[in-house]
């Protein structure tokens, strides 16, 4: 069964008074990975429990492969779901949990069997195949799970932060597991985290919700490096506020005038939005504009720690061999490298 | 689970009502059989005179502080012996705690009877003339339960992190008693405290067999001359039984929100 | 395992230190350890010890033969009758109630039914068995209200004091009891898994067949037990019901402590009371196993 498209289309829902998705709009195309990213409380969950019809939407349509689904039953919908953690029956082994779903689909015990050890080898983890939940440690249980949701070959992969309750080695390992099963199968795959790196790591694009609402969906790199707003800018990576002063169309940092990416025509003091890697520490002597507050090694990078005579703590990242001379304490001019920045009104 | 939902949502209203039914007709009969009285030409009447028959009886006030009196000591009891040791066992020997538990558990396998015959065999006669023999004699009862409550208590807390952080801020094991491991526990022992009360207020087979006469076992006797009255004390022990759970059941999920906002 | 460990300084010390040290970590329990011994170990010892003995005071098993027999045989036939029938009447509508507060109710639902089933599980003994007079005697209020409706339950020679009116009073307890054992178990049947299973296809009927019902049973089936050895032991309930036309082993144990019977052996009460404990024990036991093992998945 080839993965289709996903459309959903103008869900909306509320629990009560608040509103949990706000007319959300989104298409995922077939055997696209995409992503969404937001915080807590953002809708991203509710928006895949809506795709899985585990829970109903107030308005909107899900269509897959251009049939309307909205109404159907969750047990046809024929999408494999990952839970984020205890979604194993504990009272199955690990081969019977990835057979679930084929056992319902009435496939013959034998047919059955021989597919759900398939892809425990898939996933590494055939010679646990007689193995019990409990006996499983998280990562392993996680793995079974992406199994048994492929074993239906379903037509979209719905993954709810499925590494968030893993440890961090594991979560690396993992996520590259799933991206290369992915990639392999062609399944269309909705990905629903709340840790940005992750995200954007393995994903074809990435859509950031805030508060019910889709503020972005785009390809990493300019999620990155164009955030349409300062909401996706200040959670997608690290970035820094910079007290400036911004006239109609450019703003004064460190002495330098850059360009305005967003002018609303409001002067005054103003934050720009400068990423680390944009910022060229340099030491000086005498006053500097800065003065070096820690320095990280961090391997080819070295992350500075500086601090504005105001106050203002900067971030900055440079390639370790170019920054090997500066230490705490020392003065410091900064160097902005980029010709235009988004900023934000303090 | 939206269709099931809608197709079964008579389920709780129905079940409810059956339970009602279950619990309040008998409680409500109860209260009602125990307000009446016959009038002088045998005419039923309705008033609180078997309530107030009851607390004119000169055994009421005395069985009752007898119960008072051996529910405390029991609880007293407890609080020496079986709270430390459970404390003892989450700080220090975490290693015994699976066996303790399961020697705990033994008083649940021998019924109540049996072991009244136990005590009347096995005691010594100073011990069998002794009121205290029963609340001696509560603790082991309440133990699989007290136990329970207190572990389970302290398994939620890194009890012994905590005082060895306390410690190594210099504070003796007085100071660590009294500022880090008895607040910790207050809840839990709360609970094992009024389990031990309740337990011992209403406990029947024991002391009726080892022919003792506290509250529960004078309401046999009295029945036999006013079953009115029987009937009221029923229903007043009952209501106070409900009402101090209820109450209780209040104030901890109020002070659990005072703690759940405080985090 | 050698006798020697490595302790936290690298030097390897000798077994004695070793058991030295766990000597004195288990030294504080002695105390409780002794009061189980004295107050409840030593009672039940003197009772098997004493249920071997013969008038004379010697080695017999005379006890045991005795009450193999009736009138002793038919008291143990319906006390085991009375616990199986109030387990099995009282397992079902309380694992249901139950279920059905556990998925459907609200928080301050839960607590209510919580707290009420823990007073109502507790209420054994003498304000239960009055309650019952109050409603369904002769002179009780729902005997006059169905009267008032026109139906006569006396007339056919219902009562009470018979071995249905207790089970069916045993079951005000009964049940209740159920509900308080059984709810920890329902509440531990996940979300995620009813989840997952909707999602990869299956119907709530099939959730319960495949997953929900396995999962469950060997709670059930403990709390089954519980609720056995519970009306089998039961004793307070019973007396203060019966007029002495049921034969109950607590009853008769009872009896016989009063000292108002005579009997031929003199520790016929004591092996009653053996007998009690084999029972239950044979009930209890694999009830503890069970919810150990069933805490596991349940964590």
């Amino acid at each position: 069964m080839k993965s289709g498209t996903l459309e959903l289309e103008g869900i909306s829902r509320r629990f009560g008074q608040t509103v949990a998705l706000d007319n959300l709009n989104l298409t995922i195309g077939a055997g696209e990975l995409v992503a969404l990213l937001g915080p807590s409380g953002c809708g991203k969950t509710t928006a895949l429990r809506i795709v899985a019809g585990l829970e109903r939407s107030d308005a909107g349509t899900v269509a897959l492969k251009g049939r309307d689904v909205t109404n159907l039953s969750a047990h046809l919908r024929n999408m494999g779901m990952v839970f984020q953690s205890y979604s194993l029956f504990p009272n199955l082994s690990a081969v019977e949990n990835v057979e679930f779903g084929l056992k319902m689909r009435k496939v013959e015990r034998a047919s059955r069997r021989k597919t759900a050890l398939e892809l425990l080898e898939l996933v590494g983890l055939d010679t646990q195949s007689r193995r019990f939940p409990h006996q499983l440690s998280g990562g392993q249980q996680q793995r079974v799970a992406l199994a048994r949701a492929l074993a239906i070959q379903p037509e979209v992969l719905l993954l709810d932060e499925p590494l968030s309750a893993l440890d961090a080695q594991v979560r690396t390992n993992l996520r590259e597991e799933i991206r290369r099963l992915q990639i392999s199968l062609g399944t269309t795959t909705l990905f629903v985290t709340h840790d940005q790196e992750e995200a954007m790591a393995i994903s074809d694009r990435v859509g950031v919700m805030s508060n019910g609402r889709l503020e972005q969906i785009d390809i990493p790199d300019i999620l990155y490096n164009n955030p349409a707003s300062t909401f996706v800018a200040n959670f997608v990576g690290t970035m820094n506020h910079i007290p400036a002063i911004a006239s109609e169309d450019a703003v004064d940092i460190f002495g330098k005038k850059i360009r305005i990416k967003n002018p609303d025509g409001k002067i005054g003091k103003v934050s720009a939005l400068v990423r680390p890697e944009s910022i060229e520490v340099s030491r000086v002597q005498g006053n500097g504009q800065a003065k070096i507050v820690t320095r990280s090694f961090l391997g080819a990078s070295s992350q500075i720690v500086c601090q504005l005579p105001d106050g203002v703590i900067i971030q900055a990242l440079m390639p370790s061999h170019a920054s090997g001379e500066l230490h705490p304490g020392e003065e410091v001019n900064l160097n902005i490298s980029i010709h235009e920045v988004l900023i934000s009104h303090v | 689970m939206a269709a099931m939902r809608s197709r079964f949502s008579f389920a709780l209203p129905l079940t409810l009502a059956v339970a009602s039914l279950f619990i309040f007709l008998p409680f409500g009969s109860s209260a009602e059989f125990s307000f009446r009285s016959y009038s002088q030409d045998g005419k039923l009447m309705h008033s609180f005179a078997p309530y107030r028959w009851i607390v004119e009886q000169p055994e009421f006030l005395s069985h009752l502080l007898l119960s008072l009196k051996i529910a405390l000591f029991a609880v007293i009891f407890t609080a020496i012996l079986v709270v430390p040791s459970v404390a003892w066992l989450h700080l220090k020997a975490q290693l015994f705690r699976p066996l303790v538990e399961l020697i705990t558990l033994l008083p649940l396998v021998i019924p109540v009877v049996a072991l009244s015959i136990g005590v009347q065999t096995a005691f010594p006669d100073w011990l069998q003339s002794t009121e205290y023999e029963l609340p001696l004699m509560y603790v082991i009862l309440a133990l699989p339960f007290t136990f329970r409550i207190l572990d389970n208590g302290l398994q939620a807390i890194p009890l012994k992190t905590i005082s060895e952080a306390a410690r190594g801020l210099g504070a003796n094991w007085f100071a660590t008693i009294f500022y880090v491991i008895a607040p910790v526990m207050r809840r839990a022992v709360a609970g094992a405290f009024f389990l031990t009360f309740a337990l011992s207020l209403g406990e029947f087979t024991l002391t009726s067999l080892l022919h003792w006469d506290t509250f529960p076992t004078w309401v046999t006797s009295v029945s036999q001359q006013n079953i009115i009255g029987a009937i009221a004390l029923s229903v007043f022990s009952l209501t106070f039984a409900f009402l101090v759970v209820f109450f209780a059941g209040l104030s901890s999920s109020r002070s659990k929100k005072r703690m759940d906002a405080t985090e | 395992m050698t006798n020697s460990y490595v302790s936290s300084k690298g030097v390897s010390r000798k077994g004695g230190t070793f058991a030295r040290r766990n000597l004195i970590l288990a030294a504080p329990l002695l105390p409780l350890l002794a009061y189980l011994g004295f107050f409840f170990f030593w009672p039940m010892f003197a009772v098997v010890v004493d249920s071997l003995k013969n008038n004379d005071h010697q080695w017999s098993l005379i006890n045991f033969t005795t009450i193999a027999q009736k009138p002793y045989s038919t008291a143990f036939k319906n006390s085991i009758l009375l616990g199986a029938l109030s387990a099995l009447f009282a397992s079902i509508p309380g694992a249901i109630f139950a279920y059905v507060i556990e998925v459907r109710g609200s928080e301050k639902l839960k607590s209510l039914v919580t707290s009420l089933s823990g007073v109502l599980a507790n209420t054994g003994g003498v304000p239960l068995a009055f309650m019952f007079i109050a409603t369904f005697g002769a002179q009780g209020s729902a005997i006059k209200i169905l009267k008032a409706l026109g139906i006569d339950l006396y007339s056919g020679g219902f009562t009470l004091f018979s071995f249905s009116g207790i089970v069916f009073v045993y079951l005000y307890f009964q049940i209740p009891l159920m509900v308080i054992i059984f709810s920890p178990a329902l509440h531990s049947v996940r979300n995620e898994w009813r989840d997952a299973a909707k999602n990869l296809g299956a119907t709530p009927k099939k959730f319960w067949t495949t997953i929900g019902i396995p999962l469950l049973f060997p709670s059930f089936a403990a709390s089954f037990l519980l609720l056995f050895a519970s009306g089998f032991a039961a004793y307070a309930t019973a007396r203060a019901m019966t007029v002495g036309n049921i034969a109950l082993v607590p009853l008769v144990i009872g009896t016989l402590v009063d000292g108002n019977v005579q009997v031929d052996q003199a520790n016929v009460g004591k092996s009653l009371a053996v007998g009690m404990v084999l029972i239950s024990a044979l009930a209890m036991i694999p009830y503890l196993i069970i919810q150990r093992r069933a805490r596991r998945w349940q964590q």
